[in-house]
């Protein structure tokens, strides 16, 4: 301890000596770190898996099932799914849970004397829950699939609306029908959403209110986000024509939990499809997709082409920020070549130089941490304030912190490294001599 | 000053040469795709849209209860709500769309010529479903025909008549009067200068208008409002209070002017574009630091060599000259990689976002730039060399 | 060549005040080879930076070739260096990283002269000092009397006026301090006029004539004025050869 005492002490005093090119130094190693680690908080967040345990076993299935001729390997299967579609789909037993779902806004009120407070809206099925392990914290969750005048709310809507948590059984008004509380979810949030990934729906928050599909149709929802028709199918009659035409706005996903689920789900896609043409419902070729949860993103080309290009140059920055600390502290150390050498003649080993030399390292992480963490923090409110889309996945986690930490010892480490060796490792008489 | 003997004293400091040449390097390549990406951005934000963006504002909104989405009260609402707006001073006329102009993409279809799908087929080509005055809001002029002036039903036993723009009619008729002719949403009545539609389309200046009751309003509509010039900001706070006088039951989603919503189009790139340059700034900064640091070094350690060459006869400008090229040389050189990093980073930043190749010109501005940083940041410790005594030379070491 | 009248300098810190040189008196006529001796401290080495114009003074006069040095800007002093005057120190001050063929040519590069001329001056000061094999060599894989005589070489390459030489030999070993000597001397005998300091007796008494300095003083003998007593210039000063 004496000892360690003693090297910060020389550690000190060699940075009074030369306060200026110290304070570059860290100055330019916080830099770059904190600038790294701006972009590396939204790289990694947006490209974390957010239910490592199952991502490679809940599946978009998605087929080239549309009324129109399309015979070249071009035609890629619509992103979202027709209601008689998915019934074709959901026939197969073969999966553990299956869910079709949309998105979609209403108002809300207790009763019509209340302004109506908008709100997002998840139209879905039973298994969602299950599948997406969202946590209930009060009631139980629909017991199959059928239409139901029920609805599911966030904790935080629940008592923004009634002041408490515990609604179940209560009746509120969704663009004016009434409708029941049968459960209550304990605030979540899946990041990035993965089940709802096309266009970049990825990035948004978890939705607030939750409907039966049926019920959905049946009040003529129209996704939020992304409803096409193929044929002359009128979007107002939902309940109706958009259960039998080709209006696509459904994303609809399985559990297959292992590799034979998986094989057999193909196959029975691939039979549907065979069945389909045959029966010359649809002329297209048989293009099936089963697309896992982790892929989705990229097979919709969802991915953040602007983060990726910007880490590409942090990376960049970063290394030359480095490699002008490693030039700076490299000038301060044969300016202290002389003392290094002194300190030799004096009987210092070169292993006690190191030690000096890790205490030096200590305090440089430490200095350029702390000013990696300032900019960091102040780079990331820029990119919020730029890209307010990415605004959710902001935040720091453990992990990244000492991700940060690693990286700043490491660097600080390496831009120590040479110098020091060179300035210990020198032929003693000679320093002495100049 | 000799080439070879600044070559040589740079090379007798090679570590720290390749370090500072390595920066000069990548500093140039980033600056240089920065630049890039700046002049794409800005160019983007300056091409045209056929739209007097300053003078036109959008109102983006929505009934809040089911009763008023549906006709005839939603007709009905519509035409008070125009009304309304019609009385604020400074609007000039206004009109409803199912959809404003300037948008990624939203409510679109394809259009054919009737008889010709397999040759003329145009698929996402937006649909604007709006009033007659819509044409007079966005300023769009007559090219030929006429505009239709009241509302046809969209699903009504006629097919509403439809304008298109130029640059829509063109691709469809090429060359042909299209007005009197079909295309598979109706009859053709008019062509209308171009404007911007949606960027995701497969031409933003391709747009089909039909002047027609909204079909539906479950994703909101559009109020869009012509001003008076320099009227933008004291109308745009009234707007929104007529409004909820008109009917409290509405959502306003935002009033924006189309400058604003042209602005949001590109915000990624400008995003990035921001950062980039902020960082290509910082880059130039560290470069600065390690130029100053560098040349500082290199005059201390270097005062009796210095203090030689005074003595045998370099005058002080002399000195600082040379300091001054050692830098520039190493500039130069840095530069040299620099521009050939700049390219392959250029095509690697391609690979995930658009990116046009580099120009000529830009490599040597970029130099221009990095040559007067590194000149500032060399000033200060070349003019300390100069204040070396000759005298130093008769000291030994 | 050198007139020096009343000439002070002063050494000044916060608290004390040196002077390191007070009122010298010192005239040297064209040709002579002069020695300035005295202990160390005396200001000798002060005298010959004067005398080199590498430091100023405060008070005084100083003609060097019949020019007033007093006043001169720095580039008129820096060419007045790289003309007139030829500099050899003790410790050779060679520059380490560059050929002896880059050493001698760096005055001249100052004195702007062509390639051409460049090449053909510094090749002839190379040959004088005997190492014109050796031109692309640097100065560490030369012995410490060749080192000084490269700087010999470069100090005469520009055919200056006058060379001042500071203990040239104070870092060589007998052998070669009597080498170095005798090239002084031929250079001498070539018409370049000669001070020299040192502290060694026996070379003292081998230049044409002796000045001493003591306490920034040039000591009552040294004052003596071959010119002004009307003396001829004498070089036949006891000379011993060691």
């Amino acid at each position: 301890m004496e000892q360690f005492l003693y090297y910060l002490r020389a550690s000190l005093v060699s940075i009074r000596r030369a306060p200026l090119p110290y304070a570059l130094t860290v100055f330019i190693m916080a830099l770059g770190l904190g600038v790294f680690f701006a972009n590396a908080t939204f790289y990694y967040r947006l490209n974390a898996d957010p239910l490592p345990h199952k991502s490679d076993k809940l599946f978009f299935p998605m087929m080239l099932l549309v009324p129109w001729e399309c015979n070249d390997s071009t035609c890629k299967p619509p992103p979202v799914l027709s209601y008689a579609n998915v019934q074709k789909l959901s026939s197969s037993d073969i999966p553990t849970a299956k869910a079709a779902m949309y998105s979609s806004d209403a108002y809300l009120r207790l009763d019509t004397k209340q302004p109506p407070l908008p709100v997002s809206l998840r139209i879905t099925q039973r298994d969602f829950f299950r599948m997406f392990d969202v946590p209930v914290l009060h009631g139980s969750i629909w017991p199959d699939d059928s239409a139901r005048n029920e609805v599911i709310l966030t904790e935080a809507l629940a008592e923004k609306l009634f002041g408490h948590s515990d609604v179940v059984g209560k009746t509120l008004l969704l663009d004016d029908k009434p409708l029941t509380v049968s459960a209550v979810l304990q605030n979540w949030q899946m990041l990035p959403r993965l089940y709802d990934a096309n266009n970049r729906n990825y990035t948004n928050a978890v939705e607030q209110i939750y409907l039966p599909l049926e019920t959905g149709y049946d009040m003529n929802y129209l996704s939020n986000s992304q409803s096409s028709t193929f044929d002359d199918t009128d979007y107002r009659q939902l309940a109706t024509q958009g259960r039998t035409g080709a209006l696509h706005q459904l994303q609809y996903w399985v559990q297959l939990d292992t590799p034979a689920q998986q094989q057999a789900y193909r196959d029975f896609m691939h039979n549907l499809a065979t069945t389909e043409q045959t029966a010359g419902r649809h002329p297209a070729v048989i293009n099936n997709q089963l697309t896992a949860l982790r892929d989705i993103v990229t097979y919709f080309g969802g991915e953040s082409g602007d983060i990726k290009a910007f880490a590409l140059v942090t990376l960049l920055f970063l290394l030359v920020c480095l490699l002008n600390a490693s030039h700076l502290s490299l000038n301060r150390y044969l300016s202290n070549q002389y003392e290094l050498s002194l300190r030799r003649a004096l009987g210092a080993s070169r292993w006690q130089l190191q030690q000096q030399m890790l205490v030096d390292v200590l305090m440089l992480t430490l200095f350029s941490l702390a000013g990696a963490l300032l900019i960091g923090f102040g780079g990331v409110q820029l990119m919020n304030y730029l890209w307010p889309a990415n605004r959710l996945f902001a935040g720091w986690d453990l992990l990244l912190l000492s991700g940060l930490l690693v990286l700043a010892w490491l660097s600080s480490y390496l831009v120590t490294l040479y110098p020091s060796l060179r300035a210990s490792f020198g032929a003693l008489n000679q320093q002495l001599k100049e | 000053m000799s080439l070879h003997l600044m070559l040589q004293s740079l090379k007798r400091r090679k570590v720290v040469t390749a370090l500072l040449l390595l920066q000069l390097t990548m500093t140039l390549a980033l600056l240089l795709n920065a630049m890039m990406l700046a002049s794409q951005t800005h160019a983007s934000l300056n091409e045209p849209t056929g739209l007097a963006l300053d003078n036109i504002l959008q109102i983006q909104l929505k009934p809040t209860t089911p009763a008023l989405r549906k006709y005839p009260a939603l007709g009905d609402l519509l035409e008070r709500q125009l009304a309304g707006v019609r009385t604020v001073p400074g609007v000039v006329a206004a009109a409803y769309s199912n959809q404003g102009p300037l948008l990624q993409g939203g409510n679109n279809g394809n259009v054919f010529k009737v008889g010709e799908q397999d040759r003329t087929n145009l698929s996402s080509v937006p649909m604007y479903f709006v009033s007659a005055d819509f044409f007079r809001v966005l300023g769009l002029t007559l090219q030929n025909g006429e505009l239709p002036v009241s509302p046809t039903l969209l699903d009504g036993p006629v097919q509403a008549p439809v304008v298109l723009t130029q640059h829509l009619a063109e691709q469809l008729f090429a060359g042909e009067n299209p007005v009197g002719q079909a295309v598979n949403r109706g009859p053709v009545a008019a062509v209308v200068s171009n404007f911007y539609g949606q960027r995701t389309a497969e031409h933003v200046f391709n747009n089909v208008m039909q002047v027609a009751p909204l079909y539906g309003v479950d994703w909101g509509y559009s109020l869009l409002v012509r001003l008076d010039t320099g009227t933008a900001g004291t109308v745009r706070q009234q707007l929104e209070k007529v409004l909820r006088e008109v009917d409290s039951n509405i959502e306003i989603f935002y009033v924006r002017s189309l400058a604003e919503q042209h602005h949001r189009l590109y915000r990624t790139e400008f995003g990035l574009a921001v950062l980039l340059t902020l960082l290509a700034g910082l880059m130039l900064l560290v470069t600065m630091i390690s130029s100053y640091s560098n040349a500082h070094f290199h005059a201390l350690k270097s005062q009796q060599e210095i203090g030689i060459k005074r003595a045998l006869g370099a005058s002080q400008a002399e000195i600082f000259i040379e300091l001054l090229g050692e830098s520039w040389l190493c500039t130069l050189f840095g530069a040299g990689f620099g521009v050939l990093v700049a390219v392959a980073l250029n095509k690697l930043l391609a690979t995930v976002i658009v990116i046009p190749a580099i120009p000529l010109w830009l490599p040597l501005l970029a130099l221009a730039v990095l040559m007067c940083c590194v000149t500032l940041a060399t000033w200060y410790p070349a003019t300390i060399a100069t204040r070396v005594s000759p005298a130093t030379a008769t000291k030994t070491l | 060549m050198i007139k020096i009248n009343n000439l002070s300098k002063i050494f000044r810190t916060e608290l004390i005040e040196t002077h390191a040189l007070k009122n010298i008196q010192l005239h040297v006529s064209e040709g002579e080879f002069v020695a300035l001796t005295g202990p160390s401290g005396s200001g000798k080495s002060t005298l010959l930076n004067v005398l080199g114009t590498l430091e100023d003074f405060d008070s005084g006069d100083y003609l060097l070739d019949g020019q007033s040095v007093k006043g001169l800007s720095d580039k008129a002093l820096s060419a007045l260096r790289n003309e007139k005057i030829g500099f050899i120190f003790q410790g050779f001050n060679l520059i380490k990283d560059y050929s002896l063929f880059d050493n001698i040519e760096l005055p001249l590069r100052y004195r702007g002269f062509n390639a051409a001329e460049r090449k053909r001056r510094v090749e002839y000061a190379l040959e004088q000092v005997g190492l014109a094999a050796r031109r692309d060599y640097h100065p560490s894989q030369l012995s410490g009397g060749q080192q000084q005589r490269v700087a010999i070489a470069r100090a005469i390459a520009g055919q200056p006026r006058i060379l001042l030489a500071d203990e040239p030999t104070g870092n060589l070993d007998s052998l070669m301090a009597r080498q170095v000597m005798e090239l002084l001397e031929q250079i001498n005998q070539n018409g370049c006029t000669i001070l020299m300091v040192t502290h060694d007796p026996e070379q003292a008494r081998r230049a044409g004539r002796q000045v001493q300095i003591i306490d920034g003083q040039l000591s009552d003998a040294a004052m003596y004025d071959p010119l002004a007593h009307n003396n001829p210039l004498v070089k036949s000063s006891p000379v011993a050869v060691a």
